[in-house]
C-alpha cells in the first residue's frame, strides 16, 4: 500500500461531534499545539458554561516507537533512545538504562563512577524542575519566573556540555561506568553551583510563596487524596505531594544513596500547592546530596569498570595490550551478550519512579524493551482532578503533573 | 486571598519520616511470603515462581490474574498496593504457546518489595482487566491493546493510545511486525517510495 502525501487527506465529522453541536455542552479541543500543554497534548474537554464535565487526553503525537527500537538496537546502542524520551532530564534516563543493564548482566559500576552518577542525575533533577517551574508559572501568570529558572539552568547545561559536549540529549553514561573522563575543572564547576543556586532558588520563592496570585491559583486546586494517588499508580512529587512517602532512593536504594543523608519532603493536602512545595524542598535537597557526593568521591580511579565482558574496555588499556584491542573490536562490531532472564529496574526521576523492563534471551539484542515511564502513567490522572473544575484551573492541573511529551508518547 | 482559601486549615511544615534499612525480601522462591501466599490460597491457579537477579516473578493462570492481583492488595501481611506497570511480551520466538506473557509489575509501599506476575495469554484470549482494583491500569492496558492486540474483559474504555485511532496496519510489537511497518512512504517531492535499507546485523537464531 502506498500513501502519497502530496494529496490532501478527506476530512470527516464523526457523527458524535455533530451530535455534541445540538447539545447544551460544548467540547472544547485544547492542543495539540496549545503552549500550555507542553508539547504535543490534546485534552478534549466538555463544557457546561466555564465547569468541566469530562476531559480525555488524548496522546500518541510524538510516538516514535522506542520500544520497538529497543528490540533492533544492540544494549549500548540504545542509550542515545533514552535522551530522546524525557529530553529535559536525559542524564536520568541514561542513568535508569545503564542501571538495567547492568543488573541484568550482574556487573555494577566502580565506586567513583557512581558518585557522579548521583551527581549528574540530581543535576538533571534540578534542571528538570526548573524547566517545570518556569513553564508551571508561565502558564499561570507569573512571566518572569521562567528567565529566572533558566538562568540557573545555563549553569547546569554548561556542566553537561564541559563533560559530554552536548547540552539536552547528553548521551552521557556507558554501561559499566563512564566512557568519557571527568574534566579537571568540572568538581569546582559543581561546587559553584551550588553555592549559587540557593540564592537563585530564594528568587523564586520571594516571586512565588507568598504572592496572593500564585496561591489562589493553585491551593485547593487540583486535589488527589493519598487512596486516589496509589490507585492511580502515581510517583514522584505528584504520590508524595498527597502525603505518601514512597521515594526509590529511599526504599530501594540504588548506587550510594543508602551512604547519603538527605530528606523525603513531603505534602499534606495533596493540591497544586503541595506539589510545588515538595518540588521546591526536593531541589534543596538535591543540593545538599550533590555537596555530600563531592566531598565523598574520590579524586582519582576507574570511571569504567575492567575486565568485563559486559563493558567497553578503557581507552588506556585498548591501545597497549592485544586482549583489550581484541575485546574492544568484538564489543564495537558484535556487542555483547548478557545472560537469559529478566529485571526491571526502577529509579527516581524528576517525575517520579522511571522503570526499565529488559527481557533478554541471550542475544546482543533485547528480546522485549519496556519503558514505564513516570508522567505517561501520572497523566492518568488528569481527568480526575479536571472533573467538575473550572476551564482556567486545566492548565495549573496539565503543568503540575510535570510532563514531558516524549516521554509520555516514547 | 479569597475566603474559601482562608478557610483551610493550617498547612503543617513539610516533614520526611526516617526509613530504616532497606528491606529487600527473601531471594528463596519457596521462602518468599507473597508466593506462599498466592500458592495456598490459589492452588489450581499457581503455575510457579522464578527468581533471578533478586527479582520475584510468579506465573499464574491467565484467568485467574485479576483476582490474584486483588489479593496480593487487600492481603494484610503482603499489601502490593501500588501497580507499577502492565505489559506484554511477544515470546513467539522462545517458545510455542501460549504466544504472550502479560507482565504486571507490583510494589508495596509499607513493606518496599516489588513483585513481579505474569500471565501467558494465547493470539485470540481474553484478560480480565485490572482496572475494576487499580485505576492505573487503565491507560496501561489500553498500550498492551494498542501494541499487542490483547484485549482486555472490563476495559471501560479499550480503543488506541498511542496510535492514531484509525490505524489499521496491526499492532507494532508483535514479532511478526516489521521494523519499519508494512507500507511503503512516498515523501513530498519524491515520485517513488524510499529504498529499504537492510541491517547487517541479524538475530542469531
Amino acid at each position: 500500500m502506498v500513501i502519497d502525501f502530496s494529496q490532501p487527506t478527506p476530512v470527516e465529522i464523526s457523527e458524535e461531534r455533530q451530535l455534541t453541536a445540538s447539545r447544551r455542552e460544548m467540547v472544547l479541543n485544547m492542543g495539540p499545539q496549545h503552549p500550555s500543554t507542553h508539547g504535543v497534548l490534546r485534552v478534549l474537554l466538555t463544557l457546561d458554561g466555564e465547569v468541566i464535565t469530562s476531559c480525555d487526553p488524548n496522546i500518541g503525537y510524538l510516538h516514535r516507537g522506542v520500544e520497538k527500537l529497543g528490540e533492533s538496537h544492540r544494549y549500548s546502542q540504545f542509550v542515545p533512545w533514552t535522551d530522546r524520551t524525557d529530553y529535559v532530564a536525559a542524564p536520568s534516563n541514561n542513568l535508569g538504562y545503564v542501571l538495567a543493564v547492568e543488573k541484568l548482566c550482574g556487573i555494577e559500576a566502580p565506586e567513583r563512577a557512581q558518585y557522579w552518577r548521583i551527581i549528574m542525575g540530581e543535576l538533571a533533577r534540578i534542571a528538570s524542575h526548573l524547566v517545570w517551574l518556569g513553564t508551571h508559572a508561565l502558564d499561570i501568570g507569573a512571566l518572569s519566573i521562567s528567565l529566572y529558572c533558566f538562568r540557573e539552568r545555563e549553569l547546569i547545561l554548561d556542566i553537561f556540555e564541559k563533560f559530554c559536549g552536548a547540552r539536552l540529549t547528553t548521551n552521557m553514561m556507558e554501561i559499566g561506568g563512564f566512557s568519557r573522563p571527568i574534566p579537571p575543572e568540572l568538581p569546582e564547576m559543581v561546587r559553584t553551583f551550588c553555592q549559587v543556586f540557593p540564592g537563585g532558588q530564594q528568587d523564586y520563592e520571594d516571586i512565588l510563596s507568598k504572592n496572593p496570585i500564585w496561591l489562589s491559583r493553585t491551593r485547593g486546586i487540583g486535589v488527589i487524596e493519598p487512596e486516589v494517588a496509589i490507585s492511580y499508580g502515581l510517583t514522584g512529587a505528584c504520590l508524595r505531594g498527597s502525603g505518601i512517602n514512597y521515594d526509590v532512593r529511599k526504599a530501594q536504594p540504588y548506587l550510594l544513596y543508602d551512604r547519603l543523608d538527605f530528606e523525603v519532603p513531603l505534602g499534606s493536602h495533596g493540591d497544586v500547592f503541595d506539589r510545588y512545595l515538595v518540588r521546591m524542598e526536593e531541589m534543596r535537597q538535591a543540593i545538599k546530596i550533590i555537596e555530600q557526593c563531592i566531598d565523598q568521591v574520590p579524586t582519582d580511579g576507574d570511571l569504567m569498570l575492567r575486565g568485563s565482558t559486559y563493558t567497553i574496555p578503557p581507552h588506556d588499556t585498548v591501545l597497549t595490550t592485544a586482549e583489550d584491542m581484541q575485546r574492544h573490536f568484538i564489543w564495537v562490531i558484535k556487542g555483547f551478550s548478557p545472560p537469559k532472564g529478566e529485571v526491571y529496574q526502577a529509579i527516581e526521576h524528576s517525575k517520579g519512579e522511571l522503570g526499565y523492563y529488559i527481557v533478554s534471551d541471550g542475544s546482543p539484542m533485547p528480546y522485549r524493551m519496556r519503558l514505564r515511564t513516570p508522567d505517561f502513567v501520572n497523566l492518568q490522572s488528569l481527568p480526575y482532578m479536571a472533573q467538575g473544575a473550572m476551564l482556567a484551573d486545566v492548565v495549573a492541573m496539565i503543568g503540575t503533573i510535570d510532563i514531558v511529551l516524549g516521554s509520555v508518547d516514547r | 486571598m479569597s475566603e474559601e482559601h482562608a478557610q483551610l486549615p493550617a498547612r503543617p511544615a513539610l516533614t520526611a519520616e526516617s526509613w530504616a534499612t532497606g528491606y529487600w525480601g527473601p531471594t528463596e522462591p519457596d521462602l518468599h511470603p507473597a508466593v506462599y501466599a498466592v500458592r495456598e490460597r490459589f492452588p489450581d491457579a499457581f503455575i510457579d515462581a522464578i527468581n533471578f537477579r533478586d527479582e520475584m516473578t510468579i506465573r499464574v493462570e491467565r484467568a485467574r490474574l485479576r483476582e490474584v492481583i486483588a489479593f496480593l492488595r487487600d492481603h494484610p501481611d503482603q499489601r502490593y498496593n501500588l501497580l507499577t506497570d502492565v505489559t506484554a511480551v511477544d515470546m513467539v520466538r522462545l517458545r510455542d504457546t501460549p504466544r504472550f506473557d502479560i507482565v504486571v509489575q507490583l510494589y508495596s509501599i509499607p513493606n518496599r518489595v516489588r513483585l513481579r506476575v505474569k500471565a501467558g495469554v494465547d493470539d485470540g484470549e481474553t484478560v480480565p482487566s485490572l482496572v475494576p482494583i487499580h485505576a492505573a491500569a487503565n491507560w496501561m492496558e489500553r498500550e498492551v491493546y494498542d501494541m499487542f492486540g490483547i484485549v482486555f474483559e472490563d476495559h471501560p474504555d479499550l480503543r488506541r493510545i498511542l496510535l492514531a485511532d484509525d490505524w489499521d496496519e496491526g499492532h507494532p510489537l508483535r514479532k511478526d511486525y516489521p521494523l519499519r511497518g508494512f507500507r511503503e512512504y512516498v515523501q513530498p517531492g519524491f515520485t517513488k517510495p524510499a529504498p529499504r535499507i537492510r541491517t547487517r546485523l541479524r538475530r542469531p537464531q
